[in-house]
């Protein structure tokens, strides 16, 4: 039996816009165990992002529990979730959302300057991760010097910067080619498989859900499928 | 805290944005240098007037009784006496220097076709030895046997000597002059010059100075409404003048405080009071320009976070905690007023020394005033942009990575 990283009960989320209440989120039950390698599919609009967005700390559910490595995320101080956010997850979005201005190298280096990391070993790291992704020549570009795919390598590289278990990628590829997207899909393949990271990513293309191991599926706010591809393996 | 990396954001994003930094600066520099010119200008000016008195002696004294307490004008038993006066001397042989009745006159005069006019002033024989910045250019200065023979002798300026008789020495010409009614011949004994002062520009006057003993001018038996004094300068003169007009009040049968004094030293205070209230008076009306400052910062910090907003939630959504955010906007708005400070205190030293290098005064630049200046800018800074940085601060994670 696997430790049980994430879990998620009668998680429910509204978005009260006024004059209509949508339900992005329906009672949802999910447990995660560590070193998952998983996938959220389904139609745009079904939930994913929101569901992420919670994972991510960054957003709060109107009611349900959602417990972090045990620990009920609900009851936490902001000082602690912006902590949470800091060491414990890396958060990729669709679109990169690098800093503009400010070369890779400053970006991967940000989390870690929340973080409290000096600045030699700050800078140390950040080069080290970018070599990861195969950028190393690329650390002092700006974010508009670079091409898409390479903007979310930067952006892997950030989101790892502090050593997090869990990788939440919220459409990764959405804006990548497909060369570019299994380029990073390998990455965050590499990075369960090697590294042990958790990894969750949502996609709605079926091939990248193949890399996982795990598609949940999803469908106006409800997980209609979840199936286990292959067997979960090492860990 | 984050203030070293805090710092360098800040300056990326000054930097970035030269053109609006400058702008948003320019309220605090304009504040600021003009705070700074106003200071300094009232700093030299301050320093001017003491070399001013300085010059002509700051042991230079005046007893006159008080006008408020005299009910219709001065009678005649107010008026100091040749008597009063040797009492006064002797009575402070060690304090009293010198001591003459305080007689001026003034006089048409025409030399050939030039005419002119004088304004004399009679001395006593020492007159000279204390007047510090008093210097004889030809002949001598009044002198004992003048003053005691009560001789028609008269001491010119060197602009008198030049006009009337078209040379600088006109030692032993004779100047016709009217006093009290009557018509003297006065034969000039010496010629002198002082400095050009501060004062020659403000109270420009169309006659010539000039020096006569005494006697010559003092009506009746020689009492004066007032009496001039040189004092011992080791003294504290304003302890000296109340002695002395304790003194001639007993001896005269008046109240304690008829007669007053006004000493060099006392003027000198009362025209620095009069400047420092005035350039604090404007200085603080200059302050008010770094209030508008403040709020030009103000406003460009909230459309920077509103512009940044998509910035601020990635950096939140990194593990950026509310106070992180909130030092990042205040240090910006900070650094931005401070550079504006000091930007102001150097164009305010250059203004300051600009103008008075035209009145020809060496400029004071009091260092404390500089110190004060770019800290109160940051302050400002600091307090205005408060309100853009907690706004920052407070975002939501989620709805900040939202923006669009
Ligand atoms: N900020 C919001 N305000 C109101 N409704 C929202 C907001 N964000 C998402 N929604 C709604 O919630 C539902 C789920 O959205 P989302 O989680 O983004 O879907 P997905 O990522 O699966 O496309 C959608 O119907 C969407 O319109
Ligand atoms: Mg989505």
């Amino acid at each position: 039996m696997t430790h049980e990283i994430i879990k998620i009960e009668g998680m429910t989320k509204v978005y009260d816009t006024g004059e209509i209440q949508v339900a992005a989120l329906n009672s949802i039950d999910l447990t995660i165990h560590k070193g998952e390698f998983i996938s959220i599919m389904g139609a745009s609009g079904s939930g994913k992002s929101t569901l992420m967005n919670i994972l991510g700390c960054l957003d709060r559910p109107t009611s349900g529990h959602y417990y972090l490595e045990g620990v009920d995320v609900m009851e936490k101080s902001d000082n602690e979730l912006s902590a949470v956010r800091n060491k414990k997850i890396g958060f990729v979005f669709q679109s990169f959302n690098l800093i503009s201005r400010t070369s890779a190298l400053k970006n991967v280096e940000l989390p870690m300057i929340y973080g409290k990391i000096g600045a030699e070993e700050r800078k140390e790291r950040a080069l080290e991760l970018l070599k990861n992704v195969g950028l190393a020549d690329r650390s002092h570009h700006m974010p508009n010097e670079l091409s898409g795919g390479q903007k979310q390598r930067v952006a892997i590289a950030r989101a790892l910067a502090n050593k997090p278990q869990i990788i939440l990628a919220d459409e990764p590829t959405g804006n990548l080619d497909s060369q570019s997207s299994v380029e990073i899909m390998e990455i965050f393949t590499q990075l369960n498989r090697k590294e042990g990271n958790t990894v969750i990513i949502v996609t709605h293309e079926r091939d990248i859900a193949e890399f996982t191991d795990r598609i949940i599926t999803f469908k106006d706010g409800n997980i209609i499928r979840d199936e286990y591809t292959r067997e979960v393996g090492q860990c | 805290m984050l203030v070293f990396e805090n710092i360098m954001l800040a300056l990326t994003a000054i930097k970035s944005n030269k053109m609006r930094s400058f702008l948003t600066m320019l309220g605090i520099i304009i504040g600021i240098s003009s705070v700074i010119a106003i200071t300094s200008i009232g700093d030299s000016a301050k320093g001017v007037v003491g070399k001013e008195f300085e010059s002509f002696g700051m042991n230079n004294m005046y007893l006159y009784p008080n006008w408020e307490l005299t009910q219709d004008g001065v009678e005649e038993s107010d008026l100091i006496t040749p008597e009063d006066i040797e009492a006064l001397k002797a009575r402070f042989p060690e304090d009293i220097l010198y001591a003459v009745p305080n007689v001026s006159a003034n006089s048409d005069t025409k030399v050939g076709r030039v005419e002119g006019k004088f304004s004399m002033t009679g001395v006593g024989a020492d007159y000279g030895k204390f007047k510090k910045n008093l210097s004889i250019l030809h002949g001598r200065m009044i002198n004992k046997s003048d003053v005691a023979g009560g001789k028609d002798t008269i001491v010119i300026e060197k602009k008198a000597a030049m006009n009337l008789f078209n040379k600088e020495n006109a030692v032993g010409e004779t100047i016709s002059v009217v006093i009290n009614g009557e018509m003297k011949d006065l034969t000039v004994v010496g010629v002198y010059e002082v400095p050009s002062s501060l004062f020659d520009s403000m109270f420009m006057s169309q006659s010539y100075s000039a020096y006569v003993p005494y006697p010559i001018l003092v009506v009746g038996d020689g009492s004066a409404w007032a009496v001039e004094l040189y004092t011992n300068e080791k003294k504290d003169q304003a302890a000296l003048g109340n002695e002395f007009v304790k003194y001639l009040s007993r001896i005269k049968d008046k109240a304690p405080n008829f007669y007053i004094f006004e000493s060099a030293e006392s003027q000198m205070t009362t025209i620095n009071k009069v400047l420092g209230t005035l350039s604090l008076a404007i200085g603080a009306i200059a302050a008010i320009s770094l209030v508008v400052g403040g709020i030009g910062i103000m406003n460009i910090m909230l459309v920077s976070v509103t512009e940044r907003t998509r910035e601020i939630g990635i950096r939140k959504s990194l593990g950026a905690r509310t106070n992180d955010i909130l030092m990042q906007f205040l240090i910006e708005s900070m650094i931005i007023s401070a550079i504006g400070g000091v930007i102001g205190t150097t164009l305010g030293v250059a203004i300051a020394a600009v103008g008075m290098s035209f009145a020809k005064i060496a400029v004071v630049i009091d260092p404390k005033v500089i110190v004060l200046a770019v800290g109160f800018s940051a302050i400002v800074g600091m307090f205005f942009g408060l309100y853009p940085a907690r706004k920052a601060a407070k975002l939501d994670p989620i709805e900040a990575l939202r923006y669009e």
